[in-house]
């Protein structure tokens, strides 16, 4: 017997599978799940521009970029805490509108920078309560942010008392959220400038690095030497600052601000980050995957008004969406890992 | 005696390797069968296979000359079989009642019978003499007497065979005096038991026949009276003493570079050691003696309850408080399980090595992928990643690939201090000699290596100085160059064979 | 060689004081009754009117309780329903809609197990994480019942049957209460008396060894889902009847007192771990707590912040959450300390934590 053979079969018999390396499939529920987002953005607007009076108006277009750029602002940042596995932040709600009213309530008292900051002071405070809570005492992130909606809704309502907020008509806001570049509001510029912005800190810095990675796999991610606490603090931060950018979006538009304006942000951001092919369990996904959810669901939601749907029938809509992008996700995960 | 329990031939193969291999046994009424074999012989394999969890691909489980249909584990229990595993299956919140008897609680019109429920679980807890408190949740009990509870739970099934898969593991030496005690007196009442165990001198104490597997074989069946401890070590081992000398090292330790003292966490009880400049230091034992838990609290991935580690670096002394302090000290760790703790499998290669070296290869937080993709391409070849594509996901790389990925991550930084536990488990023979040769050239560039390995020929290839650990201690300590595997299967073994 | 005949393990003779201290121990609703007693002494103190008023805090405590109870059933399970309010809301809808009052009842409620059914659907069977999957309910079912009621509140055709409805039945005791009472019995002997129902328990807490012992995993999510959507339709029965009318948006404040009732009164959010009692404990802090605000005159909005606070931290105080963070500070603190010579063969097992 020579001396590496025995210790060559031990080696052979204590293994467990060798698998050869896996090659992607083609077509299939995960091409499906990967792809089927540009083939229905596409068979959506093309049956809107058909089918739908009024749609391919320059008007109703921008009505659309309107509407979704403050939708879609919250959902690129948002985008941050549903990689990094922690479903959705839920306080967007209250986020969005306190940062609309500080804007507006402050500026007409004090004026813009002193608005601007007290934002971001808001801002900062729900994205560390968030991110403390969650990344440190590791609860759960849809209980947290239902928490923290209701504490800042509420303290919202309190300070504001429920009333409405209105700015001066010719102010620097009311001129930004007025302005357009061509049919293109400005509004619509900043979220495609913050898409960019996130999608370089996603990709390219290593804070974005460690936030996917982190989604991926949690302990690999702390054993590669990061304080994964930090990671989702950073994720709520980057959330709370989209949210706070989108408020002034939508104070800027209205020119007006109050608690209840942003209704219903948490649920269609979420929306359009899953119908864009983030994986709700976290790890996948992309902010300009996010950016092209925000379309389909914005032309979608345009669509149903068009079409004199009511406001009950689109939020079953969004609900029957997110359940049907929730389920591909899920059967193509589970087709993956045959 | 008339066989209770026989398995007839049984083969079992995982992926073209052979867990298990043509392997008969069969005891009888009243008998305590050992069943031993090193980490990985296909004991577990086979237990499983008789309790109906697992399926063979031939041969046959009878008891009392019925056979026992396949891979259904309640036709095994109904047929009388009833294992207790070596993880613990219980339900923490659920009374030690209650999860005597869980699935099959009895019911009234769907109500549960409490007073019956408890009648019969204090019957089933006197007949093997344990006094617990029933009415207590689970989670507020110690691990032994969880483990009591598990044997009272196979217990209650009436069986007519009794497998327990390494009892002792986490009892103290009186508890485990009362767990053999109590089996003796089960088997004196008609029960068949097999028992299986690394432990020789339980193995002596308690058995009547022992049956040993090696590499999945059956190699030795005798009656306990008629052997003896050493030559049943020697039979497990099944080797003789072989040493390539061309395959070991010229070591050249030089200072100590990671010193811990007094390291007390759960599952290690008050362990020193040092690591050497250009040593390797060997952790061996058996799964479950406390070894990765020891790893762990030294470089801080895990808490641990007492206990200090220093790491010195150019005479600069440093303590690691965390695992962020070692790692800023020059600390690599290469983990047990790579699929849960080494690798984002969804990542691409790039990616992994990318993760603990973002600091070094990033320009302020921004990250070079042009500069990253050389860097890995070049780790992925020291390596010898096959094939060398970064841009693949690590999940579609075989294990040994997998494993190199692992260790490829942590070459960049000149790791002073390497923590490698189990590096060749799972790979393929081919790539574990280059994962092999790797750890012995990260030793020759003068790096500290700690390797924790329950892989025998292994343990000796590349130690320098092995310690073996059981129950939480370090039992003794060999030079790497003279030891061979009987001496650290003994230790290991709790049979002190050598003197240490 | 003498035979031990049996070993003594965590088995106590206790003194009467002992096992006080041990029924204590292991319960696992301390910190609801730590708040609701600091809330019991401060109303005590501020606002006796809740004492004195009780049929109106009874009343309070049943309607955040109601939903509270069918949801930590689910919670058991280490699953969440988000759907709970949105049930409530579209139930009472329904209830409106329907001329009939016993048709509308029978109606509402079998709304409300189909909702648990398609929850259950989706977590069970389609594989896809709670929290998302009700949330979609959430938001289908807030739909659904705007589209029913065309957007405004509907009145109940039988509104006399409403109106008899909110008249104390027993005593000082209203059906809501009652019903609430009977509920809370039902679910609390469901879990702690049957089969199945304490089967939910193993299904939270290791559903691995669930598995093994025969449990049917799946139809015990279904029969949780099932609860909790069949007691949330009940409460919007029961609103719509009390209010003789339904609000397709009612309930707005009903998830969120739901949640910090069942999380404050013990239940883990990842399963296995809580109860029914604490629950109630939960949802009459809650309850008495939002009574005494009312009556001190503090706004809606405020009641809110309250009710937000003790649900964060309800959700963040969790006892496995707490160890977690407190033994890694403990960690990094003992590797500091110099420790003295280690003993020598010390042949101590490592104790571990029960």
């Amino acid at each position: 017997m020579t001396n590496k053979d025995p210790i060559t079969q031990i080696n052979a018999m204590a293994q467990t599978t060798e698998e050869p390396p896996k090659e992607k499939k083609g077509l299939g529920i995960e091409w499906f799940a990967e792809n089927g987002i540009f083939i229905f953005t596409a068979l959506l607007i093309v049956f809107a521009a058909i089918f739908v009076n009024g749609f391919a108006s320059l008007q109703n277009i921008t009505d659309v970029f309107h509407r979704a750029a403050p939708i879609g602002i919250v959902a690129v940042g948002m985008t941050f805490v549903v990689i990094s596995g922690n479903y959705l932040d839920l306080s967007v709600v209250a986020q969005v509108a306190t940062a609309a009213v500080i804007m507006i309530a402050v500026s007409n008292e004090y004026g813009y920078i002193p608005a601007i900051l007290a934002a971001m002071l808001a801002a900062a405070v729900y994205g560390i309560i968030n991110g403390v809570a969650v990344g440190y005492f590791k609860a759960n992130a849809v209980i947290v942010t239902l928490s923290t909606t209701y504490i800042g809704l509420g303290m919202l309502r309190f300070f504001s008392g429920g009333s409405i907020f209105f700015g001066p008509p010719d102010g620097a806001l009311a001129q930004f959220g007025a302005g357009k570049l061509g049919p293109i509001p400005y509004s619509a510029i900043v979220l495609v400038i913050m898409t960019i912005i996130l999608a370089f800190v996603l990709n390219r810095t290593n804070f974005g690095f460690t936030v996917r990675s982190f989604g991926v796999n949690e302990k690999a991610t702390r054993l590669g030497g990061t304080n994964t606490g930090m990671v989702i603090i950073g994720a709520f931060l980057v959330t709370a600052f989209s949210a706070m950018i989108a408020g002034f979006v939508l104070a800027a538009f209205s020119n007006t601000a109050v608690s209840a304006m942003s209704t219903g942000y948490d649920f269609e951001a979420l929306a359009a980050i899953i119908v864009g092919g983030t994986s709700v369990f976290g790890g996948k996904g992309s902010v300009a995957r996010t950016l092209l959810g925000v379309v389909f669901v914005s032309v979608l939601a345009n669509v149903l008004v068009l079409l004199n749907i009511g406001f009950g029938f689109q939020q079953m809509a969004l609900g029957l969406l997110i359940a049907l992008a929730v389920t591909v996700d899920a059967l193509a995960r589970r087709a993956g890992k045959k | 005696m008339a066989a209770v329990v026989e398995a007839k031939s049984i083969t079992k193969a995982f992926g073209g390797v052979k867990a298990v291999d043509d392997v008969s046994v069969s005891v009888s009424a009243g008998e305590i069968h050992a069943v031993v074999g090193e980490n990985g012989a296909g004991k577990s394999t086979l237990m499983r296979i008789l309790s109906g969890i697992e399926f063979q691909d031939t041969g046959q489980v009878l008891v009392d000359g019925q056979e026992i249909e396949k891979s259904n584990p309640k036709a095994a229990i109904d047929a009388g079989i009833s294992l207790v595993h070596q993880e613990l299956s219980l339900v923490p919140e659920m009374t030690v009642a209650e999860n005597i008897y869980l699935g099959g609680f009895p019911t009234k019109a769907g109500f549960t019978k409490q007073n019956e429920m408890k009648q019969f679980a204090l019957e089933t807890l006197k007949e093997i003499g344990v006094e617990v408190d029933i009415d207590e949740r689970i989670s507020r009990l110690s691990v032994a007497l969880r483990q009591f509870v598990e044997i009272a739970r196979a217990i209650a099934r009436k069986p007519k065979v009794l497998i327990l898969d390494e009892p002792t593991a986490s009892l103290t030496p009186a508890e485990t005096d009362y767990l053999l005690s109590m089996l003796e007196r089960l088997a004196k009442q008609g029960l068949a038991i097999i028992y299986i165990s690394h432990r020789i001198p339980e193995v002596f104490r308690l058995c009547h026949n022992v049956t040993i597997l090696r590499d999945g074989k059956l190699v030795y069946v005798s009656e306990i009276k008629k052997t003896t401890p050493q030559e049943v070590i020697n039979q497990m081992v099944g080797r003789e003493l072989k040493m390539d000398l061309g395959s070991r090292r010229d070591a050249k330790p030089g200072e100590v570079v990671m010193s811990a003292k007094g390291i007390r966490a759960p599952g290690v009880n008050n362990i020193s050691l040092d690591v050497r400049a250009g040593e390797i230091v060997g952790l061996g034992g058996l799964v479950g003696a406390g070894r990765t838990e020891l790893v762990r609290a030294i470089i801080g991935a895990d808490n641990k309850t007492a206990g200090n580690v220093t790491i010195t670096l150019d005479g600069k002394e440093q303590q690691i408080t965390s695992y962020m302090s070692a790692m800023r000290n020059g600390v690599a760790y290469v983990p047990e399980e790579r699929r849960v703790d080494g690798l984002a499998m969804t990542m691409t290669v790039n990616d992994n090595v990318y993760l603990p070296n973002r600091k070094d290869l990033a320009n302020n937080g921004i990250i070079n992928p042009g500069k990253v993709a050389k860097v890995a391409k070049a780790l992925a070849d020291k390596v010898g990643l096959r094939p060398p594509e970064i841009k693949r996901e690590a999940g579609q790389y075989s294990g040994g690939n997998q494993q190199k990925i692992v260790i490829a991550k942590w070459l960049h930084k000149n790791p002073k201090f390497v923590v490698l536990d189990e590096p060749t488990r799972g790979v393929d023979v081919g790539a574990k000699a280059e994962i092999h040769r790797l750890v012995k050239a990260l030793a020759d560039q003068g790096t500290a290596v700690l390797v924790v390995s329950s892989d025998l020929p292994e343990l000796l290839e590349l130690s320098d100085v092995i310690h073996v650990v059981r129950d939480g201690q370090i039992m003794g300590t060999l030079d790497g160059a003279k030891a061979d595997e009987k001496q650290v299967m003994g230790l290991a073994a709790g049979e002190n064979l050598v003197e240490a | 060689m003498t035979q031990q005949e049996s070993i003594k393990l965590g088995a106590q003779d206790l003194t009467t004081w002992g096992k006080v201290k041990l029924a204590i121990a292991r319960r696992t609703e301390g910190r609801g009754v730590a708040l609701l007693a600091i809330i019991l002494v401060i109303a005590a103190l501020t606002e006796p009117l809740v004492f004195t008023a009780y049929q109106i805090t009874l009343g309070r405590v049943a309607l955040v309780g109601l939903v509270a109870l069918g949801l930590t059933v689910v919670i058991l399970m280490g699953q969440l329903d988000l759907s709970v309010a949105s049930t409530l809301a579209a139930s009472g809808v329904i209830l409106a809609l329907i001329p009939d009052l016993t048709l509308g009842i029978i109606a509402a409620l079998s709304f409300g197990l189909l909702v648990g059914v398609v929850n259950a659907f989706g977590v069970a069977i389609i594989g896809i994480n709670s929290f998302i999957w009700t949330l979609g309910m959430l938001f289908f079912l807030r739909g659904l019942a705007l589209v029913l009621s065309d957007e405004a509140p509907v009145k109940l055709t039988n509104a006399d049957a409403g109106i008899a409805f909110g008249q104390p039945l027993i005593g000082p005791l209203t059906p809501r209460v009652l019903l609430f009472i009977l509920v809370f019995i039902l679910i609390q002997l469901f879990v702690s008396r049957v089969k199945a129902g304490r089967e939910f328990y193993a299904v939270g807490g290791n559903p691995q060894a669930a598995k093994d012992a025969g449990i049917p995993v799946k139809l015990r999510i279904f029969t949780g889902f099932m609860i909790s959507g069949f007691v949330s339709a009940l409460a919007g029965v029961v609103n719509t009847l009390e209010r003789t009318a339904a609000d397709p948006i009612a309930g707005s404040t009903v998830l969120l007192a739901s949640f910090a009732a069942a999380i404050i009164g013990g239940n883990y959010l990842k399963g296995g771990r809580g109860s029914i009692v604490g629950t109630l404990i939960g949802a009459a802090a809650l309850g008495v707590l939002q009574v005494a605000l009312t009556i001190s005159g503090v706004q809606v909005p405020v009641q809110q912040i309250f009710i937000g606070l003790v649900l964060l931290l309800a959700v963040t105080t969790d006892p496995n959450n707490l160890r977690a963070v407190i033994s890694s500070i403990r960690s990094a603190r003992s590797s500091r300390v110099k420790i003295q010579e280690p003993a020598p063969e010390s042949k101590n097992q490592p104790q571990v934590d029960g």
